[in-house]
């Protein structure tokens, strides 16, 4: 009996230690982002150069969720940072200051099985909005039957400036699915050969779905630089006050190091 | 099923009579011939739909299933190739396994010993089994919305962390294992209220014509008998742990890797964030963000392994308890 | 004072504490309905009872709730739950109604048909489908059963004959009660086998030496007095079927609508929402305060309808006493 009772006392020291131990230990400062669907693969990329070049500084929780989800994540103080896929408007909390980091496109996706090559602003309008509702009314389109509409749910910050920039303010029909996020929006176009949907540059550029042309301009990280095309947004940090801390630390590097610029061109479109 | 399996046993009884004693389906009415048809067909249906999930996930699994994914950490990238393995969801589940039952067996052995021992007053009493139900019919998502309300609390900040604005962010090993705790207790209760009772009465009185006072008995020889029970008990509890999905998506933080916070080495675990088999099926599902129905499959094919094992784990252990228990206790029911 | 905790207790204090123990499991109820309640309660406030009607597109509500800030005004809150109401009702109704014969009529078939290999066979059987986890159920409806639906039974004239209103993608009602009804299946076996082999066997024989067919004898007795077991296992199914949300998350195809019947056979394709898979659905939006008290509040009426499903149990089951034969 007396073997267990020391051997308890010793597992307990050990616990206290163990919990009580790491003062000498460098504090790490956690920082949150939470935020846009579009703009995660970047900003992880970035979070893990960052590490790399400054190491035992910060760690990073990154999760998504919505442009929405971050912005209101960020005025709630539950995240330090958040990824915002669109400009902000009116009805953001007040107090938020948002750091531009680089530009995307947002194209028109269709399925492999339905090439369309291009489409007018009037073609995507009417088809987005839900007035024209089988392939047959839209010119140049092989596939047939119903259009499945494709788009995100309300959070999404690619959707506000699909409308804005693409559908001139106009809203996508209510009739349209709403996935959560781009992959998932990606998926269902690769998926259903009567699909047609939007994402930004990245996704598509992935290759299994078909990006379309708007106005005879096609969606790519060409035109999107020259300023052809009419879909480029920006991806923004978003703060609760000026960044301070580590927050500012990191969004500092993402806008003056060449190593964030380097990765922000691999795919996307730096602010220059 | 012990009445079933001894009325299977019954000798020497004529199992079948004789030609032209038994009646024929055809002289019945239409409707109980309908009985007998739609009954048989639901008794081979279910066999049949079982067998199919079974068979289906077993050959998925073998299919997509390498050894290495046991082994590998996931990671977070673009081709199927290089996103790694489950061997952080598995050690997630395993931890959160261990915190839920270490939370779950205090709390339920001695609610089962004070109500079938003590169980006085009996106002008492009433509310604890009333509770125990409830609990047990509580949906998971609620108790997880429950959890998410506590641990977002200012007080309980210590078991998570909280973001530097100010919020805690309350979701951790610490709050979906306590969480997990909730849904493992009724079955251990019920198993181990059930196995007190069944013990016979003339083994209390022996030991209190011994000079035992009550408590004694309790520990020396009451618990010890009712090992197997609790053995059961705790054994559906894991099985229904392992199987939740509702609590791991809400509380447990949802990376893709195991990550401690701060810098303590075990407290750090528990209050970091983690994935488990479930949630990583989930996120690799078309529902979830992975897009990588073949890591689901395989992952889904050991979770699938693991709960059907725990079922032959309990029926091993009812087996060999001297009085079988019967379909509805030994297996997955409260 | 070491001492204390080593030398054997006094009963007394050991019936203190162990009791103290077993209430802290009541505390924790009270707590779960407290705190749930007060989270709720903004909801209800800014929406009375109403909150349980239709008010219009729920898609928009929820946007709304989300993009007002911290300090939302009370036109945020505004919220009429009742497309997931309904996909809950219509979702486990129908599914508990098709487990309920299926259940019956397997029973009777392991109890009373099947040879005697069949029914060794059975019993595993019925424990392995029990026990599947529902993440594993969501993974065959979403990778399976959803695709099939949506490419081989849904037509294009089908499609094309609502596509005004809403898309149907395979996802949505006939696999979401499929799936639910496979589910809650063999618990409901389990519990009516055990009851219909407590059944004195002398009852049935006694049905069939008046010449009653075995089928008969057994529809017309046993399963007459096994009725008291036959509601606990339908409240049991129940209150798995509501309490369901991943499944069905993955399964329903998660948009806010409301499927009707008037629609005819299209109906079972259209995609719904349930209380329960609309919180997995949303929970990421809990820091919009509008929607996380709208998910607290549809918290609470699962649990409040969890708790009058016992009791409605308990109240079914009070005149049927005195066909009980066994515990």
């Amino acid at each position: 009996m007396t073997r267990i009772r020391r051997l308890s006392v010793a597992l307990a020291v050990a616990g206290v230690l163990g919990v009580a131990a790491p003062a000498a230990a460098t504090a790490l400062t956690t920082v949150t982002i939470s935020g846009a669907t579009a703009s995660y693969p970047l900003v992880q990329l970035l979070a893990q150069k960052y590490v790399k070049t400054h190491p035992h500084k910060v760690r990073f929780k990154i999760t998504q969720g919505g442009a929405q989800i971050g912005i209101n994540n960020v005025a709630s103080g539950a995240s330090t940072i958040g990824d915002v896929s669109r400009d902000p408007v009116e009805s953001d909390p007040k107090g938020l200051v948002f750091y531009p980091i680089a530009k995307y496109a947002i194209c028109v996706i269709t399925n492999k099985a339905n090439p369309l090559a291009n489409l007018t602003q009037a073609q995507v309008i009417s088809i987005f909005t839900g007035k024209t509702r089988a392939w047959s009314g839209v010119a140049g389109a092989t596939a047939s039957g119903t259009i499945d509409l494709i788009s995100r749910t309300s959070v999404a910050g690619v959707l506000t400036n699909f409308q804005t920039l693409l559908l001139e303010n106009k809203k996508v029909s209510s009739i349209a699915a709403e996935e959560p996020s781009e992959g998932l929006l990606r998926q269902q176009v690769e998926n259903d050969p009567n699909s047609i949907g939007f994402a930004s540059n990245y996704q598509s550029d992935k290759g299994g779905v078909n990006p379309v042309g708007v106005n005879g301009i096609g969606c790519n990280k060409a035109n999107a630089v020259s300023g052809q095309y009419a879909g480029v947004a920006r991806f923004y940090e978003v703060t609760k006050g000026k960044a301070t801390g580590a927050a500012s630390a990191f969004i500092g590097w993402i806008g003056r190091s060449a190593a964030a610029r380097k990765i922000i061109n691999t795919q996307w479109i730096s602010i220059s | 099923m012990s009445a079933l399996a001894s009325r299977r046993a019954q000798p020497q009884r004529p199992a079948k009579p004789g030609p032209g004693r038994r009646s024929s389906p055809m002289s019945w009415r239409w409707g109980d011939r309908l009985a007998l048809a739609f009954a048989w067909i639901a008794g081979i249906g279910l066999c049949v739909i079982a067998a199919a999930i079974v068979l289906y996930m077993g050959y998925r699994g073998i299919e997509y299933l390498r050894p290495k994914l046991l082994f590998s950490r996931p990671a977070v990238g673009t081709s199927q190739s290089d996103t790694g393995g489950f061997l952080d969801p598995l050690l997630g589940t395993a931890l959160l396994t261990v915190i839920g039952i270490a939370l779950a067996v205090p709390l339920a052995v001695s609610s089962a010993v004070w109500i079938s021992e003590y169980g006085r007053p009996t106002w008492v009493a009433r509310v604890v089994e009333s509770s125990i139900e409830i609990v047990a019919g509580t949906p998971d998502i609620v108790i997880a919305l429950f959890g998410l309300a506590i641990f977002q609390l200012h007080l309980f900040a210590p078991f998570s962390f909280t973001a530097s604005g100010g919020g805690v962010f309350g979701r951790s090993f610490i709050a979906a294992g306590a969480m997990m705790s909730l849904i493992a207790l009724p079955p251990l209760f019920t198993a181990t209220r059930d196995g007190l009772q069944s013990v016979p009465a003339h083994m209390r009185e022996a030991a209190f014509a011994l000079g035992k006072t009550r408590i004694a008995t309790i520990r020396r020889v009451l618990l010890p008998s009712v090992r197997s029970n609790i053995a059961t008990g705790v054994t559906l509890g894991v099985s229904r742990i392992i199987g939740d999905t509702a609590i791991v998506v809400l509380l447990l933080g949802e990376s893709l890797r195991l990550e401690s916070q701060g810098s303590a080495p075990v407290v750090g675990m528990l209050r970091g964030t983690g994935s488990t088999l479930t949630s990583y099926v989930y996120d690799n599902s078309p529902a979830g963000e992975g897009a990588a129905p073949q890591k689901a499959y395989a992952a889904a094919f050991v979770l699938l392994v693991l709960v059907l094992g725990l079922n032959l784990l309990v029926d091993r252990i009812g087996r060999s308890q001297a009085d079988s228990i019967g379909l509805t206790a030994a297996g997955a029911i409260v | 004072m070491l001492s204390r905790l080593r030398n054997p207790w006094p009963d007394r204090r050991a019936e203190r504490t162990l009791g103290a123990v077993s209430l802290l499991l009541g505390v924790l109820v009270v707590a779960m309905l407290v705190f749930v309640g007060v989270h709720a309660w903004p909801t209800f406030q800014h929406n009375g009872l109403s909150w349980l009607g239709p008010k219009g597109n729920l898609e928009t509500q929820i946007a709304n709730m989300q993009a007002t800030g911290q300090r939302p005004p009370a036109s945020a809150y505004r919220l009429g739950a009742w497309p997931f109401v309904y996909g809950t009702l219509l979702s486990t109704a129908v599914a508990v109604a098709l487990a309920l014969g299926v259940a019956v009529l397997s029973s009777i078939f392991i109890v009373e048909l099947a040879p005697a290999r069949l029914r060794r066979v059975a019993i595993p059987v019925i424990r392995v489908l029990a026990s599947v986890p529902s993440v594993i159920y969501g993974l065959i409806g979403v990778l399976v059963l959803v695709p099939f639906v949506g490419n081989h039974l849904i037509t294009g004239s089908e499609k094309a004959s609502v596509q005004n209103v809403v898309e149907l993608t395979g996802a949505g009602l006939i696999v979401t009660v499929v799936i639910l009804t496979v589910m809650i299946t063999p618990i409901m076996v389990a519990l009516i086998c055990e009851a219909f082999v407590s059944v004195p066997n002398s009852w049935r024989e006694g049905a069939i030496a008046l010449g009653v067919n075995p089928v008969r004898a057994m529809l017309a007795v046993t399963v007459r007095a096994a009725r008291p077991a036959i509601v606990a296992a339908v409240v049991l199914a129940t209150a798995r079927a509501l309490g369901e949300a991943v499944m069905i998350s993955m399964v329903s195809g998660s948009r806010s609508f409301v499927p009707k019947p008037i629609d005819g056979l299209i109906f079972l394709f259209e995609p719904l929402r349930t209380l329960a898979s609309a919180i997995v659905d949303y929970h990421e939006g809990v820091g919009a305060p509008p929607l996380a008290a709208t998910l607290y509040a549809l918290a609470l009426l699962l649990l409040f309808s969890a708790f009058v499903l016992s009791i409605a149990g308990y109240l079914i089951k009070l005149p049927l006493r005195r066909y009980q034969v066994s515990g």
